[in-house]
């Protein structure tokens, strides 16, 4: 370099590199800055203003199923929102890896009628629009349950109605500070024996029960916490009321729907991506499994899905995105998650462009969340190459 | 859990029609081995049947003998097209027709360029052909359209699309086999044919357009407008250049990181704040147009990204040696070979923007869907629960449209080998 | 899948999350100069010429509310709010079909009317001294009286509102009427879980099967939806409206803020057609009337030269009453005893029969 002559500045691939981009900068710069005027001048003019103190207004409205009240900011009323979102995520994506499971590996079995029940249900669910399947599971199936006056109770523990599912469910007595310390211990407890028995596997070959070892850890340590806190939980038992159930946990019949269309819908995807990964398990692990005569049961628990996981996990990722993502169609069967209390507050004189610019943040924090934990599991397995 | 598993399947992963030749086999063996083989088997056989039939039972009776349709038949062209002027229809007809003549000739000379590339061993045959099985669907939905309809006019107007279709498909086998690789563009010159049939010379702009009609423009327009961005952020995605990249990567995954929803409550609140004070804002249609265009290319974006890092080192390697410059790179090696393998992931984004396009009417702007939920609230069908009959007309409509797509679409995959490697 | 990728979709978006919250602190201290300059920057223009210019009148509208604003099956608007809208196109462009409904959703359409999308809204759009302040929208004479009021099973045992102590009520939402449930069973302590749909459709189905035990809104949509009662369901009968209204809902036409000579315009259409009834005036003996020996009726109906400045026609009482008929025609054809909604005229009577509905002078 130092020796040879340098070209002229516009003939110089990187003056030229360096150029372009602070010129492609520069436009793109500028196209943000022009619609950003825009917007200030806009609403300026129309007096709606650009700051978020809305968020500090009283909100006015309510929101069923929820100790919301409408004294309560908009803030409060999103991060309601956001914690009805997160709950049909989670347990959504839960179900709908199983159910993905169970009817992918029912799209391969031997038996013909489940085969092709499987398939049709596959070919059914994704090819519809999932806004009509969750209007559908709605309209048709939880609000046709039993009215309350006519509920199904069972062993005093369940009700069903159409006012909803109500489940036994913890409630708290006492105070909970020993209780969670202890428990904290537990779990650390519980890390502590998985991360010893795996390593030992790992060294003598000796058979880790690692599960068998942290669960009976966190069990001891859940009841030491339990009653080292003197109690501080007690059982909360569904009762029949007049008008509807009280005590217990209660899910709404719209979020049963959205819950379960979203499940359905979704586990029809992942139906196909864990058929698709057992079928590119190379054909000579099923070989070796049968030649070392396990049951049909052993060869997929331990040869097939091991490695088909780690082929799914990427897009098994994506229909969790999905998943997330299409939660927001609550807003079509009245349940209050994050885009639809976000269109109640616009309904309410929350400015539209402030409150959709948290509702995207809502979501890409959500994402961002699920990115997170879907890599460190693949990057896990591909470090360990394990399941 | 269906038993045990066939993890040796001899079929090419994508699409179970193509399963081994069927052997003849008596039928108490046949049934035998596939239903009752083993004792858990049998149940799951029983368990299943006695659900299946239920279910069919349900559907049935709902379609046939509780199901009233009255408010789909009344409803129909609302349904279909919305208020599109009476006096106007023609066009949507003929629109029809070049569609049905451009496509036919499109598909034959493309099936005649295969059966050349079949003759000559450079393809192989698909295992099994399915044959007019393959349109049963989409027969099954215009016949219940046209029964709705119940007017003899359209019943033949529409045996007249079908009639062109079914010439253009056998004329084109007639084009030589060395023009027919411009059939796709025929096919597109054709889509775009329609579309001025149908709003240019004082006919009905797009913006207008509601009910199915605004289905398909959302889809088809969103798709074909959203595809070169997506390319060229795809390509701002693998630059080399760190500024070009890093916005590209931005926008790509600040869109798939937020819910369709979202951008549309974006696009139909928002984007009027965005223009200069005194122009005006877009219509509803050109804004929803907006929002699906803006989430649709990134997602174009990442197949497209797909299909480019699966391109082979040794290609980009090539294209330096014979020094080519990064443009023609780009133009001549990397986009043929990379549009050329996303061809499937690219019908099934189209697939789940044609579901999605359903969003539009939580927003306020009638397409099928919204139509169906609107014709609830006429004074002859109010209160009445007919929504049924309008989801179910509703999901049967979209079912059809997408199963006939991701049908085909995997055909494709099997004809490109894309699921082979 | 590797690792840069999963680098990239952390780091980036993140970035833009932080310039976004970079332009949260940078907006703040716009404020203030940007509420002074409020009223300056109004100058958007005249709206009645653009509207002659443009030949058609942009209506904003509700497709979704039998007798108010719904879509029929031959693909018609039709309704209370829709004669109006088609009354204004009448005054203003002389052809009662040129006006372009625009179907809004309850959060749209005071962002649709702010952006200049429509000319104005009519769409069952209650008057509240906030949507006047903060939504830069003019509310103009009411056509539409109405209070909220809440449907209850005709065999549940509420009389009032405080029996429905604990229960669930449905309500749609981006409503007035939502905002009322909850303060008004708030300032009298009555306990209850809101239900709030997108869709009256779905709420429907929700209360049919018992899913809430009462059902809010303004009593004229209940009533609509009583007399609507599907007979396997108990038909109107099942159904009982409490006697409370426990709002007022005041619905009528609404404009921009800043163009005065539209809203006059606006204005005094609805006022012709209260006008015009209290006169006797219908769309069948308009034609008469206008040689009516009465001055104040020829005065009305465009005789004796007179031109009151509006901006109008002198004669534009005559379209509009030709186009729609006065405003018990406009009321008896979309929701009256006789049709599907059966109401009955109440405080929507002319104050000359005791009711609210009162023409200022025409002179």
């Amino acid at each position: 370099m130092t020796s040879r002559q340098r070209p002229p500045l516009w003939r110089d691939v990187r003056a030229l590199r360096v150029a372009f981009q602070i010129v492609f900068l520069a436009v793109v710069a500028a196209t943000i800055g022009y619609f950003y005027t825009n917007l200030l001048t806009n609403l300026n003019r129309l007096g709606i203003g650009t700051s978020f103190s809305y968020l500090d207004q009283s909100a006015g409205f309510a929101i069923s199923g929820s100790d919301f009240s409408p004294s309560e900011s908009f803030l409060a009323a999103t991060l309601v929102g956001v914690q009805n979102t997160a709950t049909v995520a989670v347990l959504g994506i839960a179900l709908a890896t199983v159910l993905g499971i169970v009817v992918g590996i029912a799209r391969l079995s031997s038996n013909w009628l489940v085969r092709r029940a499987a398939a049709g249900y596959v070919e059914a669910l994704r090819n519809i629009p999932v806004l009509v399947i969750i209007l559908f599971w709605y309209l048709a199936v939880f609000l046709q349950l039993p009215p309350i006056d006519q509920a199904v109770e069972w062993a005093g523990a369940l009700v069903l109605s159409n006012r909803g599912l109500a489940l036994p469910w913890v409630e708290r007595t006492g105070g909970l500070a020993v209780f969670l310390g202890c428990l904290a211990v537990g779990v650390l407890a519980a890390v502590a024996s998985w991360v010893w028995r795996t390593r030992r596997n790992e060294r003598t070959g000796a058979p880790s029960h690692r599960v068998r070892w942290a669960g009976i850890v966190l069990l001891g340590a859940l009841l030491v916490a339990f009653f080292a806190g003197g109690r501080p939980l007690g059982l909360s038992l569904p009762e029949r009321g007049e008008l509807g159930t009280e005590q217990g946990l209660l899910l709404s019949p719209e979020y049963g729907a959205l819950l379960i269309g979203l499940v359905v819908y979704t586990a029809s995807h992942i139906a196909e991506i864990v058929r698709g990964s057992i079928l590119a398990v190379p054909k000579g692990q099923t070989e070796a499994a049968n030649a070392l005569a396990l049951s049909g049961f052993q060869r997929l628990r331990y040869v097939v899905l091991p490695q088909a996981f780690r082929i799914m996990i990427p897009p098994l990722a994506n229909q969790y995105l999905n998943l997330t993502k299409n939660s927001s169609l609550g807003v079509a069967v009245a349940f209050p998650e994050v885009t639809r209390i976000t269109r109640i507050a616009v309904g309410q004189q929350a400015p539209a462009p402030q409150a959709i610019v948290i509702l995207m943040l809502v979501y890409l924090g959500f994402s961002l969340a699920i990115s997170l934990v879907t890599n460190l599991v693949n990057w896990r397995l591909r470090r360990t190459g394990g399941a | 859990m269906g038993g045990s598993v066939r993890t040796d399947a001899q079929e090419p992963m994508p699409g179970d029609e193509a399963g081994p030749p069927i052997r003849h086999v008596g039928l108490r063996r046949w049934l035998r081995e596939n239903l009752f083989s083993t004792w858990y088997n049998t149940a799951l056989t029983v368990v299943f049947a006695a659900f299946l039939g239920w279910l069919l039972y349900q559907l049935g009776h709902f379609v046939f003998v509780a199901g009233r349709w009255e408010i789909i038949e009344r409803n129909l062209k609302l349904l279909l097209v919305y208020r599109f002027p009476q006096e106007d229809l023609w066009r949507l007809w003929a629109a029809l027709f070049v569609v049905a003549a451009t496509v036919g000739v499109a598909a034959g000379a493309a099936a005649r360029v295969r059966a050349v590339e079949i003759a000559e061993g450079r393809a192989r045959p698909l295992a099994r052909r399915v044959g007019l099985r393959r349109a049963a669907p989409l027969v099954l939905l215009v016949a219940v359209l046209l029964w709705l309809a119940g007017s003899v006019t359209t019943t033949l107007l529409a045996a007249g699309v079908a009639a062109v279709g079914v010439g253009g498909r056998y004329a084109g086998t007639l084009v030589p086999t060395r023009r027919a690789k411009w059939t796709g563009l025929l096919a597109f010159v054709g889509l775009l044919a329609a579309f001025v049939v149908v709003t240019g010379f004082g006919g009905q702009p797009w913006q207008e357009w509601r009910g199915f009609l605004l289905t398909l423009l959302l889809a088809v327009g969103g798709s074909v407008i959203a595809f070169p961005l997506g390319v060229l952020l795809a390509l701002g995605r693998r630059s080399s250049l760190p500024a070009v990249r890093a916005v590209c990567v931005t926008y790509i995954e600040l869109i798939r990181g937020v819910p369709l929803i979202t951008v549309l409550f974006m696009a139909f609140l928002v984007i009027g704040f965005f223009m200069p004070p005194g122009v005006p804002t877009p219509s509803l249609a050109t804004r929803a147009l907006i929002g699906i265009v803006l989430f649709t290319a990134a997602y174009i974006a990442e197949i497209v990204r797909g299909g480019i890092q699966a391109i082979p080192k040794g290609q980009f390697e090539a294209a330096a040696a014979l020094g080519l410059s990064v443009v023609k790179t780009t133009l001549l090696i990397v986009l043929p070979q990379a549009l050329r393998a996303v061809i499937p992931a690219l019908v099934g984004q189209f697939i789940s923007l044609f579901k999605d396009t359903s969003l539009v009417s939580i927003i306020g702007l009638i397409e099928i869907l919204g139509v169906g939920l609107a014709a609830t609230k006429q004074s002859d069908f109010v209160a009445q629960g007919l929504i049924f009959e309008v989801l179910v007309f509703v999901a049967f409509v979209y079912w059809v449209a997408c199963y006939t797509m991701s049908r085909e679409s995997q055909r494709l995959e099997q004809r490109l080998g894309v699921g082979e490697r | 899948m590797g690792r840069p990728r999963f680098f990239a979709r952390l780091a980036l978006p993140l970035t833009f999350v932080l310039l976004l919250s970079g332009c949260i602190g940078g907006t703040e201290g716009n404020q203030q100069e940007g509420r002074a300059g409020q009223t300056g920057a109004q100058a958007q223009g005249n709206t009645l010429q653009q509207v002659k210019d443009r030949g058609t009148l942009n209506c904003g509208v509700n497709n979704a509310v039998p007798g108010f604003g719904s879509v029929t099956a031959e693909g018609e608007y039709r309704g209370f709010d829709i004669d109006f809208c088609r009354a204004v196109a009448a005054a203003v462009l002389d052809d009662p079909e040129a006006v372009e409904f625009k179907p809004l959703t309850a959060e749209q359409r005071f962002t649709a009317l702010q952006a200049g999308e429509i000319d104005v809204l009519i769409r069952n759009t209650t008057w509240t001294a906030s949507r006047d302040g903060q939504e830069g929208a003019t509310f103009l004479t009411t056509t539409f009286y109405d209070g909220q009021g809440m449907m209850v099973r005709a065999d549940s045992s509420y009389q009032e509102l405080e029996d429905m102590d604990g229960t669930t009520i449905c309500v749609l939402s981006g409503t007035t009427t939502e905002l009322n449930l909850a303060s008004v069973f708030r300032a009298r302590g009555i306990d209850h879980q809101p239900r709030t749909y997108e869709d009256n459709e779905t709420l429907q189905q929700a209360f049919i099967q018992e899913r809430c035990d009462g059902w809010t809104s303004d009593k004229s949509q209940l009533a609509g939806v009583r007399s609507n009662w599907p007979d396997n369901q108990g038909g109107p009968e099942a159904l009982r409206i409490l006697d409370e209204t426990f709002s007022k809902e005041p619905l009528g036409p609404v404009v921009r803020d800043g163009d005065s000579q539209w809203a006059q315009v606006v204005d005094w259409v609805v006022i012709a057609t209260i006008q015009a009834e209290e006169f006797g005036i219908t769309s069948e003996n308009v034609d008469q009337m206008q040689d009516s020996d009465n001055p104040e009726i020829a005065r009305f109906l465009g005789g004796e030269d007179f031109d009151a400045g509006l901006g109008l026609p002198n004669d534009f009482a005559v379209k509009v009453i030709e186009a729609v008929g006065n405003y018990g025609e406009i009321y008896n054809r979309n929701v009256g005893p006789d049709t599907t909604l059966g109401l009955e005229r109440g405080m929507n009577r002319l104050w000359t029969e005791g009711g609210l509905h009162y023409a200022p002078p025409y002179r």
